[in-house]
């Protein structure tokens, strides 16, 4: 009888372990506060993969406990979170946020080896020293911006272009950069203007602009300065004659509702398939949205398909581990399965273009850009459509480490 | 005396008793029981709460400094961040080259000169006009920074440290190391703060900020007196800064920009201007206030309820911190302008004279 208890105990717990494993995942990111126009859908993006990928048993005999914190765009709050986690319950990934947070947090994230993918694509978080554990979902924002600057160089040789950048570590990325490719283009970048928040009256600025001869503007910034820009463009006649353009965080479905008519023309470099499209992911986010009972708002946004794209990440890289290590999922077998994602072994989730070798998501251990095709989007009857088919930039290869 | 211990009221008789750190006894054996409290509370608590603890004490050193330019000198800063930002570059530039306890002071002596300068204003300019001077000062440290390769533009610059005397520092003991640190500045920073306060400058301070021209009668150097308010004020906030960098391993020019300045002032007004005890209880009570707004804003964003009774577009999950602060703000200055301490001090009051009223 005793021996019975013990075996039906055993067999109970074993039971109990097979069925109830959970493996924790943390997002941390601006839920409220700075710049949640982009955190709340990024974040409910993520939430909503990973309800999908408990309800579809994605992780096989896995529960994955998807916790996402609102920093509030603070770096000491990302921090603390970061370290509760770690504390409490230590995820096996960590899906990030801001570019300064980020920054700050990259030693230590490389001490305690935990693989991360942030919503920045700032170069800097996968630059030495400390980046081993940083992976950028898609192509940086220097990628995107010199990606734009080739773009313009096939149809217009020698083009002046003006930056205007957010006035953050964020907007500040892509300057050098694209001032060294501009140098091999020969483009001539004629100014660099910093705009942020509050820019509600931008006519010197245009005005300088179009006086020192820029006929191209590239943004660095995030939807709400932009859109002011661009009406105010509108409402100079300068729309005509200066071409605006911008990186991913500029663009999208937050543009076209801030700007109106004003964003039509806007030329946008996204990694991001469209809500027009038929792909797998999209098909997947607009079911995720109207079963978990999403805004159109929020189905529309294109960050809502990035926060998706970081979980699916994440969650294949999981379940990829546990095939691998025989179950076993923690952050050291999360980043091998990561580092692993490559070739044949490339992960095809459908929320971003592939290159031309057909490659969607793939990682190496000194390769970690995910989704390293983009396009060029322009706006066109108040939503965004591909002007260019998917192509990864050479020249930012050649510019990034000269 | 006969019982030093038992003392219920201020009987002193001399200057040199009038100028003690410690009014007496009690309050010695209350300060290091609270010391030891403070020496054994990260035992009982994890590493991130630790980390807290960590941001309430060095937000406190800054306070501090801020409490003698603005609660002291009546000089009132809005660029108490920039000066730890000041300390925390210092420290970032020097921190591969020499070890914390040279680059500490190193930050604060470097933050103290840019004090020194951003004073001069204050010999011509006063109230808000002043506070507009420093609030440049506040707008050209970060222009600065945005601009300066040297420091990254505003992007990390990391700063680590290892080893102290061959004890490795890693990221099981990092927050608890810094703890001691900063707890062991802080106790420094007080007693000079206390030390210098009880003397003729602590009296010249106070005498400038009630009535500078009675205090230049009285053969005071106002102006000096300003300057000097300034630069230690900078002191402080250069080594607050200089020990965040260290904690947080890295720094960011965001976390010295002009909303962390105002912060630093609600703490100095919500602790109560001019006091220690304000200048500690300040800083714990608006980070405690900012984790339970941080839950509060969370938990209202996922409620189904609060979202259905929120007109579209409105954003109520995101106001409720700033909403909070300035409601605290604004509370404490219509109804306790003295600040948590005078809460302190009551508390303290009553029990001393227990069981009387008085």
């Amino acid at each position: 009888m005793k021996q019975a208890m013990v075996l039906a105990t055993i067999a109970f717990l074993g039971l109990a372990m097979a069925q109830g494993r959970t493996v924790n995942l943390l997002w941390s990111g601006a839920v409220t506060g700075p710049t949640s126009d982009v955190g709340g859908p990024y974040g409910t993006g993520i939430e909503d993969y990973c309800r999908y990928a408990n309800e579809q048993r994605l992780i096989p005999n896995i529960t994955l406990n998807c916790t996402v914190r609102d920093d509030q765009y603070l770096n000491p709050n990302t921090q603390r979170i970061f370290e509760e986690a770690l504390d409490r319950a230590k995820p096996a990934m960590y899906l990030g946020y801001s570019t300064g947070a980020m920054l700050q947090l990259k030693p230590l994230i490389n001490e305690v080896k935990m693989p991360t993918l942030p919503a920045s694509a700032h170069i800097g978080l996968i630059d030495p020293p400390n980046n081993q554990y940083m992976f950028l979902p898609v192509s940086s924002y220097s990628e995107q911006v010199v990606a734009l600057m080739e773009y313009i160089n096939r149809t217009d040789k020698n083009a002046k272009i003006a930056l205007v950048v957010n006035p953050s570590p964020f907007g500040r990325a892509v300057v050098d950069h694209a001032r060294r490719a501009a140098q091999r283009l020969g483009q001539s970048i004629v100014d660099v203007r910093e705009v942020g928040g509050g820019n509600l009256d931008n006519t010197a600025l245009l005005r300088a602009l179009d006086a020192a001869g820029a006929t191209y503007i590239i943004h660095q910034n995030v939807a709400g300065p932009v859109a002011n820009i661009l009406k105010d463009a509108q409402r100079l006649g300068l729309n005509r004659k200066i071409r605006q353009m911008g990186a991913v965080y500029t663009g999208g479905s937050d543009l076209i509702r801030l700007a109106g008519d004003a964003a039509e023309g806007f030329l946008w470099a996204s990694s991001y398939h469209t809500l027009d499209e038929n792909t797998a992911g999209i098909n997947l986010q607009k079911q995720l949205a109207q079963r978990y009972n999403r805004n159109a708002d929020t189905l529309n946004s294109t960050n809502y398909t990035a926060g998706m794209l970081a979980a699916a990440i994440a969650v294949e890289a999981m379940r990829r581990a546990a095939q691998r290590f025989n179950g076993r999922i923690d952050n050291e077998t999360v980043y091998q399965a990561l580092i692993g994602m490559n070739g044949p072994n490339a992960f095809r989730p459908g929320f971003a273009v592939s290159t031309k070798a057909g490659v969607e998501i793939d990682f190496t251990r000194t390769e970690q850009t995910g989704a390293e095709g983009l396009r060029v989007l322009e706006a066109k009857g108040g939503k965004f459509v591909p002007v260019t088919d998917p192509f990864t930039s050479a020249l930012f290869r050649q510019v990034r480490n000269p | 005396m006969r019982n030093p211990w038992a003392q219920t009221g201020n009987y002193r008789t001399s200057y040199v008793q009038d100028t003690t750190i410690f009014a007496n006894y009690r309050e010695i054996a209350s300060i290091v029981l609270l010391l030891v409290a403070l020496c054994i509370l990260p035992l009982f608590l994890e590493r991130s709460q630790v980390l807290v603890l960590n941001f309430i004490l060095i937000y406190a050193i800054a306070v501090l400094g801020l409490n003698i330019t603005t609660g002291y000198a009546g000089l009132i800063s809005v660029g108490q961040a920039a000066f730890m930002g000041v300390g925390a570059y210092t420290v970032a530039l020097a921190a591969p080259n020499l070890p914390f306890w040279i680059t500490l002071p190193l930050g604060g002596f470097t933050a103290a000169i840019i004090g020194f300068i951003v004073g001069i204003p204050s010999l011509r300019v006063k109230h808000l006009y002043l506070a507009l001077a420093t609030l440049a000062f506040q707008e050209i440290f970060v222009w600065v920074v945005g601009r300066s390769p040297a420091l990254a533009q505003g992007a990390a610059i990391p700063v680590e440290m290892r080893n102290f005397l061959g004890l490795e520092i890693g990221f099981r003991n990092h927050n608890y190391f810094w703890y001691y640190v900063i707890l062991f500045v802080l106790v420094l920073m007080v007693m000079a703060w206390r030390n210098l306060l009880r003397g003729k400058y602590g009296r010249a301070l106070i005498a400038v900020r009630d009535n500078d021209r009675a205090a230049d009668a009285m053969g005071m150097d106002p102006g000096r007196t300003k300057l000097v308010a300034f630069a230690l004020g900078a002191f402080y906030g250069g080594v607050a800064g200089g020990l965040l960098a260290y904690m947080q391993r890295a720094v960011v020019v965001e976390e010295f920009t002009l909303g962390r300045s105002v912060a630093l002032l609600a703490m100095a007004i919500v602790g109560g201007l001019g006091t220690v005890v304000g200048s500690l209880l300040g800083p714990a009570f608006i980070e405690f206030l900012r984790l339970y707004m941080e839950r509060l804003s969370e938990w209202m964003k996922s409620s189904a309820f609060i979202q259905s009774i929120t007109p579209a577009g409105v954003d109520v999950a995101s106001a409720l911190l700033p909403l909070s602060f300035g409601l605290v703000i604004v509370l404490f200055l219509i109804f306790e302008p003295r600040g948590l301490y005078n809460w302190w001090r009551l508390l303290r009051s009553y029990f001393r004279t227990w069981p009387f009223k008085y």
